[in-house]
């Protein structure tokens, strides 16, 4: 097909590199294999006309970061920060080293140190780019978790100590109130210890956030043992679960078991949280779905004609050609208003009308599954209709099937 | 399948071109994402630097817009080649257009700068603007790879913006008749939420250009609007 020949996409010829002697040569290739390997970004760049910089080498980091599909590219169209090609103009026009920081944007933004250092042949210069995402990462998550930490734990804090005084005081010798007390200290007690083990999960999901994650799991096992884990509470509220999931085996993911664990542990708590007594809970695993509009689009019309609204509080980049496993978890409780779905993963972000009530929570849940979510390349999409119910979708990257799995098909349901 | 141009010339000048509009590109969701950070961190010295900065945009517009001229009166391009040459004109006009909205934003971020911080309204118009800068990024992307692909992705999620911006609204008028005193910062809020939302809309008008440029069509099908009703108006939600 003609329409991606471009000018712009056509490859060079791979460069040509000529050593004197066989042993120089020898060294040479080792030392190209070597580059190749670095974990830091490295692209040669050349001047070529008026304000042309080419890519004239690449090595395998570069590559994979900066999603180079052939040297020949022209390094606007790989890497257009202002800043970046401002110090690769200067080095090429002055000959002078440059060193600068900038941060890549987009939803999984990365902060990268640059140099540009000039290169003995005419018109070319080396560009090294490092991640320096963690580090910047940690420095941040500091600071965050010390803020939130302290000003959500202050008002449990004011609680007990409120309690505490009364029964040092005019409450010491009355023996029913220090038992109502106890209880209520035993519970936001409880709570702060739900805080800080949010908090501290939060903070580590984020640190690794950047890091794919390698493994596979099956979600088919982890919806049942999560939904196990649940019945003591739902027997106690008289609610159904009803799990529509494939037989193990077939719905695969790739991602870390613990932390998709996570995710369908929290959207479960909060169904069954915020549904009422005797009220219908569904969990339903597709193995095998797109991630595009018309599928987002084709069902689940029983939220839409009632006003409610929907939301894609995650959503990967370049995520047209993968495939998903998509979990859906329904409840029938009271809703969400439309209005307040942009804020659902905010950190401590309660939907107001919740705030007062009985519900406990730390307002923590649905910003460690984004998160974990965003750490898997996935996506998180809410529906909600006021008084009708809620429900979240999960899309995890689809294990591709191989090697022992030969028999079964690739595609194991059609859409 | 190649197809090489007997001129050479010809062929540098469309790459030319089209780097200095990708160029052009990184400039203008540089000034977004600066501008939203101006606002966020009550920076008035980088807004301020926003600011000066839309001057090289407009150059480089201009830049974009001669050459293009340049190059069809002179090649008499056809077909791709052609459509190449209007979309970069067109592309330079859109960034320049929401290099201004950037600019826009950078000048109240100097106003709310001074006035009483509104932690909860900046983080929501902070977040709002990551999202439009992701879609510009992605939108620009789409363009300097050709991928038709990736630029309908970024046409069919409009809606999130619109979204986004109804719910922040909603928010500033529900902080404005809380407290009178903060209904200017407020009111300049409410600006640069609209200013984000018409460069949300820019970047899908460059998923369109792509679109047209690449396979030399529009978008057929509708864009997915996934409510049939409409919300009703944000005030009389508001005030019910």
């Amino acid at each position: 097909m003609r329409v991606l020949t471009l000018p712009w996409r056509r490859p060079a010829p791979p460069p040509q590199f000529e050593a004197a002697n066989p042993a120089a040569q020898t060294e040479f290739t080792l030392f190209a294999a070597a580059l190749q390997e670095l974990p830091d970004a490295v692209l040669v760049v050349r001047r070529e006309g008026a304000a042309l910089s080419k890519i004239v080498a690449t090595n395998a980091a570069a590559r994979e970061m900066l999603r180079i599909p052939i040297d020949g590219e022209q390094l606007v169209s790989v890497l257009r920060d202002p800043g970046v090609l401002a110090a690769v103009e200067t080095t090429l026009t002055t000959g002078k080293e440059n060193t600068l920081t900038y941060d890549t944007g987009g939803l999984r933004s990365q902060a990268l140190r640059v140099w540009v250092r000039p290169l003995p042949t005419a018109q070319t210069a080396l560009i090294v780019l490092r991640d320096e995402t963690e580090a910047r990462q940690v420095e941040r998550m500091r600071v965050d978790f010390l803020a939130n930490a302290s000003h959500e734990l202050r008002t449990p804090l004011a609680s007990l100590s409120g309690f505490i005084e009364t029964l040092q005081g005019h409450a010491k010798q009355d023996a029913d109130a220090r038992d109502r007390f106890l209880d209520i200290m035993a519970g936001q007690a409880k709570r702060m210890s739900r805080l800080i083990d949010d908090l501290l999960s939060l903070s580590r999901i984020e640190m690794n956030e950047h890091v794919p994650p390698s493994g596979t799991c099956d979600l088919s096992l982890i919806a049942r043992e999560v939904a196990d884990g649940l019945l003591p509470t739902i027997s106690t509220k008289n609610l159904r679960i009803e799990l529509d999931v494939p037989s193990p085996g077939e719905a695969i993911a790739v991602g870390d078991r613990d932390q998709i664990a996570q995710v369908v542990q929290n959207l479960l708590d909060n169904a069954v949280k915020y549904s009422p007594a005797g009220a219908l809970v569904s969990l339903t695993i597709e193995t095998d779905a797109a991630l595009n509009a018309n599928t987002l689009d084709a069902e689940r019309t029983s939220l839409r004609d009632s006003g409610g609204g929907r939301l894609t509080l995650l959503a990967p980049e370049r995520s047209y050609q993968t495939r998903y496993v998509a979990i859906r978890i329904a409840d029938r409780g009271r809703g969400i208003a439309r209005e307040h779905l942009p804020r659902l993963t905010d950190r401590f972000y309660r939907v107001p009308s919740q705030k007062t009530g009985e519900i406990s929570g730390t307002g923590l849940g649905l910003a460690i599954v984004k998160h974990i979510v965003n750490r898997h390349r996935g996506a998180v999409l809410v529906e909600s209709a006021p008084g009708l119910g809620t429900a979240f979708t999960v899309y995890f990257p689809r294990a591709v099937t191989m090697g022992e799995g030969a028999s079964a098909p690739t595609v194991t349901k059609p859409l | 399948m190649m197809t090489e141009h007997t001129l050479k010339f010809f062929e540098e000048e469309l790459t030319q071109l089209k780097a200095d509009v990708v160029r052009m590109g990184g400039l203008t969701e540089a000034q977004v994402v600066q501008a939203v950070r101006a606002v966020a961190l009550r920076d008035v010295v980088l807004a301020e630097s926003v600011v000066v900065t839309d001057e090289q945009l407009d150059t480089l517009q201009h830049e974009i817009e001669r050459c293009s001229i340049r190059l069809i009166a002179l090649r008499q391009p056809v077909a791709q080649d052609l459509r190449c040459a209007v979309g970069a004109l067109k592309l330079s006009l859109i960034l320049e257009r929401a290099g201004d909205y950037a600019k826009n934003i950078a000048k109240r971020a100097m106003v709310i700068a001074h006035a009483q911080p509104q932690i909860p309204l900046t983080r929501s118009v902070q977040r709002m603007g990551e999202l439009v800068a992701a879609r510009l990024k992605e939108a620009l992307d789409a363009y300097s790879s050709g991928d038709i692909e990736a630029a309908k992705s970024v046409w069919n999620r409009d809606e999130d913006i619109d979204e986004h911006y109804n719910s922040l609204f909603r928010e500033l008028l529900t902080y404005m008749m809380g407290d009178p005193h903060i209904i200017g910062t407020c009111a300049h809020l409410l600006f640069v939420a609209k200013n984000l939302e018409r460069i949300g809309d820019y970047a899908t008008g460059i998923a369109e250009i792509v679109q047209y440029e690449v396979a030399g069509e529009d978008f057929t099908d509708p864009r997915p609007k996934w409510s049939g009703v409409e919300p009703a108006p944000p005030v009389s939600e508001v005030e019910a």
